[in-house]
């Protein structure tokens, strides 16, 4: 056994608080954990020390892929870097916000920044940073708040698709199976001691998402990018489709493991990113394309735009009519209905609201766990 | 503690295992805080052999529960032997009174070990491996709670039994669904990737030292292009290995197009990634890796 000394013991608590922070789930248990590895000597060498930490702090590949970058990030914050030195990083990151460029999906987007939108964010309710995040527009988080905002969408979006697996799970098993009874008492001579039961073949949801992702959808397409793919894990049967000017079925791109993967191929193979809004033209194209393959009773369709429409608004209602005679279900995700003073007026919004079951707001991350509800009662 | 680590990596490697640094360390604290492991990772990674390897190496035996969907208590810890319940009764009842029978007939000879209760009841330490946990149903990964946090087992009519010698557990998921934050708290996890290039020629080189080392490269180059398409199911270390084993009965000097043609169907079982690889040129696959 090694005495630890005081100072080592406080970093050591830190960085748990740390790691707690960045949304691992950690107990006292992980802490005593840790001390004792410490205490046995692995703190003595700085790699096993790290790898040590790593096998009993992380809990999922998510935690895994993160924890060498903040195990240095925070060891060389404590180390080596000075304050002041943090200090200016963080005023430059600032700076650079005011004319923020967003790259993502593989291009650039100018976004000009306005003080007034950062101190909003800033000024959102919320009693801790994770509550304010979890209500800030997602357009309004600024280039500070983003990796934060990243960490806890990818930590609530996990607890969201757990929840959603263990309901499904707590079905009832169905009636009494006699036959199967009568089967399984033979290696009791004869006694009843267990009763089989007839379990209800369970059938899962079919979800089609169809996403826009024009200009006026950037600051949002990505979170709710992300939130699809989380939802994938829960819908076997999950299609999805992007659309601006053209219609992409970006199913197929889903297939890989990796996340950043994923975002990488859907960045390459949707032409039509950030560009106008065709909403009626492409749900047309949805229809004839792949409307008898993903549109019957069984599926629920959601559509995540703004319905801000360039195109033919008559086609577009009679689309999304058509869509909702086809479908079980069908519910429009806007991340305008989020903004204060927000009225359904726009013409497209107007004609397509008749056929949806629900319109709903997808401007932050409460807004988007709270959908959970919704597409846990259809 | 470095030494004791480079130790545990020169005996997987007599074994046929090469570690890498970060997995050896979580072996090593597997062995010494006797907390179960939890290994993740893509399937063909070598999560299942980890455990082999690590019982050959300690000499010790290795006890295999293989997960599946409706994996019940009766198949994994423990089941009463009714039969032989019954016959008891029936030979004793007109000497004995109801009571003695009852408490009798619950004694641990008529009970039949299954792996869980088998690895809790072994006199030395042995790996125990649960493999692909996933495809288990989550009541029985529930169950499994007492096991890896307490090493013991509650059987209502006999009680608790605890473990003589605390086995060494492995858990594999290839993470079909998502395991509960429960079963993950009480494991040390360890997330096990595709291998980098240099790591893989080493490896195909300990388990065939005959291959010429120009096919080695072309062969993990190959499949290290592979993993990077958008594949059904991109292909594991298994995979590599059996393709260079394959190649080496062929007699194959270079990897042709001819030779992908014919023999693709071990490294991918997917009819669209066959196809994938049948319309390019080896060429491309050969392109030396970023």
């Amino acid at each position: 056994m090694v005495e630890i000394d005081k100072t080592f013991k406080e970093k050591l608590i830190d960085f748990t608080f740390y790691c707690r922070e960045r949304q691992f789930i950690l107990g006292p248990q992980d802490t005593r954990e840790a001390f004792e590895i410490a205490s046995r000597g692995y703190g003595l060498d700085r790699k096993v020390f790290q790898y040590s930490l790593k096998a009993i702090f992380c809990r999922r590949k998510e935690h895994f892929d993160r924890f060498d970058e903040m195990f240095d990030r925070f060891w060389s914050r404590y180390y080596e870097e000075n304050l002041e030195e943090r200090k200016k990083v963080i005023k430059q990151l600032r700076k650079e916000s005011e004319t923020d460029t967003l790259i993502f999906m593989g291009a650039k987007f100018n976004k000009p920044r306005k003080e007034k939108e950062e101190q909003e964010a800033r000024q959102t309710r919320g009693a801790n940073e994770s509550l304010r995040l979890r209500f800030t527009d997602f357009s309004k988080v600024d280039v500070v708040d983003r990796e934060r905002l990243e960490e806890l969408a990818e930590e609530l979006f996990h607890q969201m698709s757990m929840r959603f697996k263990r309901r499904l799970e707590s079905a009832n098993r169905g009636t009494i199976d006699v036959r199967k009874t009568i089967r399984h008492s033979l290696s009791t001579g004869g006694l009843m001691l267990d009763l089989a039961h007839k379990k209800k073949k369970k059938e899962k949801r079919k979800v089609v998402f169809l996403l826009d992702v024009s200009g006026s959808m950037d600051t949002y397409s990505y979170y709710l990018l992300r939130y699809v793919m989380v939802l994938r894990k829960y819908f076997k049967t999950l299609e999805f489709f992007t659309f601006s000017t053209h219609l992409t079925h970006v199913t197929p791109m889903l297939r890989a493991h990796n996340e950043q993967e994923v975002l990488r191929q859907v960045g390459r193979n949707v032409q039509s990113w950030s560009s106008g809004t065709k909403i009626g033209e492409c749900l047309v194209e949805f229809l004839n394309t792949y409307g008898n393959k993903f549109l019957s009773q069984k599926h629920i369709v959601v559509i995540l735009s703004d319905g801000l429409e360039t195109g033919n608004v008559t086609q577009l209602k009679e689309a999304v009519g058509t869509i909702r005679r086809k479908c079980k279900t069908l519910i429009w995700l806007n991340p305008l209905k989020g903004m204060k003073d927000y009225q359904p007026i726009q013409k497209g919004i107007v004609n397509v609201m008749p056929h949806l079951d629900a319109f709903e707001s997808a401007h932050n991350l409460d807004s988007l766990l709270k959908l959970e509800k919704l597409l846990m009662n259809v | 503690m470095k030494k004791d680590i480079d130790a545990l990596v020169k005996k997987f490697y007599e074994h046929g295992y090469i570690l890498d640094d970060a997995l050896a360390t979580s072996v090593f604290l597997l062995k010494n805080l006797g907390k179960p492991l939890l290994l993740e990772g893509d399937p063909g990674v070598g999560k299942t052999s980890l455990a082999g390897t690590l019982a050959a190496s300690l000499n010790t035996q290795m006890i295999r529960l293989q997960c599946y969907e409706g994996l019940d208590v009766g198949t994994t810890i423990y089941e009463w032997n009714y039969q032989k319940q019954l016959l008891h009764i029936k030979l004793f009842e007109q000497e004995k009174d109801k009571k003695t029978l009852g408490e009798e007939i619950f004694g641990m000879e008529y009970l039949l070990e299954r792996p869980l209760l088998r690895a809790i009841k072994s006199e030395v330490p042995v790996v125990l491996l649960i493999d692909e946990i996933d495809r288990a149903d989550e009541e029985f990964e529930a169950y499994l709670l007492e096991l890896l946090s307490d090493f013991q087992i509650s059987i209502p009519e006999l009680g608790t039994i605890r473990a003589k010698t605390k086995p060494l557990v492995i858990l594999t998921s290839n993470r079909t669904r998502e395991l509960s934050d429960a079963l993950r708290r009480r494991c040390l996890y360890h997330w096990i990737d595709f291998p980098t290039k240099t790591r893989e020629i080493d490896i195909i080189a300990r388990k065939l030292p005959e291959i010429d080392e120009v096919l080695a490269a072309q062969v993990v180059t190959f499949i290290h292009n592979l993993r990077k398409s958008s594949l059904h199911k991109p292909p594991g270390i298994a995979e590599t290995l059996d393709w260079a084993k394959t190649l080496l009965v062929l007699n194959a000097g270079n990897i042709t197009d001819e030779l992908v043609q014919n023999t693709i169907g071990c490294v991918l079982k997917h009819k669209d990634d066959v196809d994938f690889v049948r319309n390019r040129t080896v060429e491309e696959f050969l392109m030396p890796v970023s």
